[in-house]
């Protein structure tokens, strides 16, 4: 039977969903006849057949590469920011959006075709990594360790790191830093003078991390005072503050914590 | 004056960020500038909040006086001579040293440095040359800095102090001149618009430097801006919100800030104000401000003399479509973005992407919600493809109690805003 679904199951990454693009559209299946899901994520559907992507670097590259030329950079950042999202239905939606605007006889940016459903998901889903890559721009913290090296942990719900690398790297040239994505066990480390790299599967080494440098606790002591003599007596409002600057950040922020 | 001589860093802090929180500038936005790959800092023209104090303030700069030691008598200020207060003063080091250790920790986007009068302007403001120049020479930052120019300071001095900085301001302190000679006896019209119109010139040789010659250094390129204190004088919304007009249109200011007056000082030229700062004015002024800068409204429109002060139960924007019901309804599938603009509930965000998606075919209520339209204030103003989403009268009465039935959301409670009754007899509720 032809018309029954086949569902190609990528791993839950850019470059696993991407590879589904690719091989859901190689399977010349027909747009209609497949969809794309994350593997361990997906709801188990009757009358379809599963088909396991296999993440190939090459593949999804290529994919990478056409939709950039294709769709224009702006639009190409829409997707890339939406497939770091979190949430699972983004990959067939990436695949939607592919299938919309590769197809012929179409001008203009698909990304403003808000009408389109899959668009105007992806449109969501990219406004809400982005928007949350921005709260890290915002909210991330430094310290400084023994020997000099900044360091930072974060929390974030979405995969923001690959955003926000460029950002510290083009702020901080000559500094060594590294922030602990903690959510999805992922270091962004960059090396003074050098291009930021990403690393997966390393535990942080706790016990380094302890230790922070002399001045460490003088300047966030420094921070912490003048955050609070800033804020006008008169005008005190903890809603406000709290709209934002959400709590959830706060764990990780220098001046929310008590501390010396 | 008390001052303090071997004062540690944090007691300066303390003192010299406490004195500068009541200006309310707090903006890192107006410049571009990437990293230069050896140094630190870039900026990034939206700018960026790094934390919010509890008064629910951005907190963008590292925002300090320079020195509190001040020689002015300020009516207004808690750092005016008369005061007995705590004074101190920082060395250029001492802010050099802040500013980049915060930095390096993301805990800022740059500086914002003002200053009581230390002796006098001119002196204060090579203190202020120097910090900058220091900063930007000595420890090659190149993130945001805010400077204040010092009312009456040599212009050769201020022209000097611009080419380091990004944005310069010299507040406006209060709407008129009468004000200004009641509340800030040591400063006049003429020292405060004369460098203001100064940096403005000064700005646009830049300009012109930058076309010849591209490597030309740049003279505060994210633009300056002003404060007014609002409720300290008797100025109506209406002369506010024309003096903010005239300064964006003949001094091309960036941004005018407004700032509810906070009673720091037992004065009797000042007024008592039981309810405590005129904050739901101050939001009014900023809101109409915005429909000045980016919806292509006029003061006059908003406001007049036989109706000189806001709503304070409606925005401004609600406030005028009311009055001018026969503009409306708005057809979103025809109307251009000007038109788009002036619908209440409609964005400046949500009608550029209305004018891009109808490109694409027939738009719907549930497509305009999801571009950002507020409908249940759009609702009575607006059809799309000839049809209104609930059949609503366009009527004022009618529009007006369905629009105060929607809460709306203030930055602050307002039952805890005893403010409000102030404004009872201004005659603004029909
Ligand atoms: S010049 Fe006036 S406003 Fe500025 S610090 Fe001195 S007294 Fe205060």
């Amino acid at each position: 039977m032809r018309n029954e679904k086949t569902i190609f199951l990528c791993e839950d990454s850019v470059d696993g969903i991407f590879t589904g693009v690719y091989d859901a559209w190689d399977s010349r299946l027909g747009h209609g006849n497949v969809k794309l899901a994350l593997k361990g994520r997906a709801n188990y559907e009757m009358f379809a057949s599963y088909r396991e992507v296999e993440t190939d670097g090459e593949k999804a590259e290529k994919v990478a590469r056409t939709l950039r030329r294709r769709l224009g950079p702006e639009d190409y950042a829409h997707i890339y920011q939406a497939a770091l999202s979190k949430e699972e239905e983004r990959a067939d939606s990436i695949y939607r959006v592919a299938v919309a605007g590769l197809a012929g006889g179409r001008s203009g940016s698909i990304m403003q075709n808000l009408q389109n459903p899959a668009v105007c998901r992806i449109f969501e889903l990219s406004r809400t990594t982005g928007n949350e890559a921005h709260r890290y721009y915002q909210f991330l913290r430094f310290r400084e360790l023994a020997g000099g090296v900044l360091f930072s942990e974060i929390k974030p719900e979405n995969d923001v790191l690959p955003l926000i690398g460029d950002h510290f790297a083009d702020r901080f040239p000559g500094e060594d830093f590294m922030v602990y994505d903690r959510t999805h066990r992922l270091f962004l480390i960059h090396e003074a003078f050098k291009q930021w790299v990403l690393v997966v599967g390393e535990e942080p080494d706790w016990e380094k991390i302890g230790k922070i440098s002399d001045r460490e606790t003088q300047f966030a002591s420094l921070w912490r005072g003048f955050c609070r003599s800033v804020a006008i007596q008169e005008r005190r409002n903890v809603r406000l503050q709290q709209q934002f600057l959400p709590l959830k950040f706060r764990a990780y922020m220098t001046e929310m914590n008590g501390g010396a | 004056m008390k001052i303090q001589e071997s004062m540690s860093i944090s007691e300066k802090l303390n003192i010299l960020s406490d004195a500068a929180k009541y200006d309310v500038a707090c903006t890192s936005s107006g410049v571009d500038r990437k990293g230069d790959g050896k140094h630190m800092g870039n900026c990034l023209a939206k700018g960026i909040c790094h934390s919010f104090s509890a008064d629910g303030r951005c907190i963008s700069l590292l925002k300090i006086l320079f020195t509190n030691e001040c020689v002015f008598d300020c009516k207004y200020c808690i750092n005016r001579r008369s005061n007995d207060v705590p004074r101190a003063s920082f060395t250029p080091e001492e802010v050099c040293t802040l500013t980049m250790e915060f930095y390096r920790r993301n805990y800022i986007e740059g500086l914002f440095l003002s200053s009581g009068i230390l002796h006098n302007p001119a002196y204060t403001m090579e203190l202020l040359y120097q910090t900058l120049y220091q900063l930007r020479t000595k420890y090659h930052f190149q993130g945001y800095i805010h400077v204040k120019a010092i009312p009456g300071a040599p212009q050769e001095l201020i022209d000097r102090t611009g080419l380091l900085a990004d944005r310069m301001s010299i507040n406006l302190e209060l709407p008129t001149a009468e004000g200004l000679k009641k509340l800030a006896p040591h400063k006049s019209r003429r020292t405060i618009l004369g460098p203001m119109r100064q940096i403005q010139n000064r700005m646009e040789e830049n300009r012109q430097e930058l076309m010849v010659y591209r490597q030309a250094p740049r003279f505060v390129p994210a633009g300056q801006s002003t404060q007014m204190i609002i409720g300290a004088t008797p100025e109506n919304d209406f002369e506010i919100l024309s003096v903010a007009e005239s300064l964006y249109r003949k001094f091309q200011l960036k941004r005018v800030f407004y700032s509810a007056f906070i009673q720091v000082n037992e004065d009797s030229a000042l007024p008592a104000l039981p309810g405590g700062p005129p904050l739901l004015r101050e939001h009014r002024l900023y809101q109409a401000d915005w429909l000045l800068r980016f919806y292509g409204f006029e003061a006059s429109e908003l406001l007049s003399e036989a109706r000189p002060n806001f709503n304070v139960f409606l925005d401004p924007k609600c406030d005028w479509a009311l009055s001018h019901l026969e503009q409306f309804p708005v057809e979103v599938t025809r109307a251009d973005y000007r038109t788009l603009l002036r619908v209440p509930g409609v964005g400046v965000k949500s009608a550029q992407r209305i004018v891009k998606a109808r490109r694409y075919g027939a738009l719907g209520f549930g497509d305009l919600k999801k571009m950002g339209v507020v409908l249940k204030r759009a609702m009575y103003f607006i059809t799309c493809g000839g049809k209104q989403m609930y059949p609503v009268k366009l009527e004022e009465d009618y529009i007006l109690r369905n629009l105060l039935s929607v809460k709306e959301r203030l930055p602050f409670d307002l039952e805890h805003y005893h403010q409000l009754n102030l404004f009872d007899d201004c005659g603004v509720m029909r």
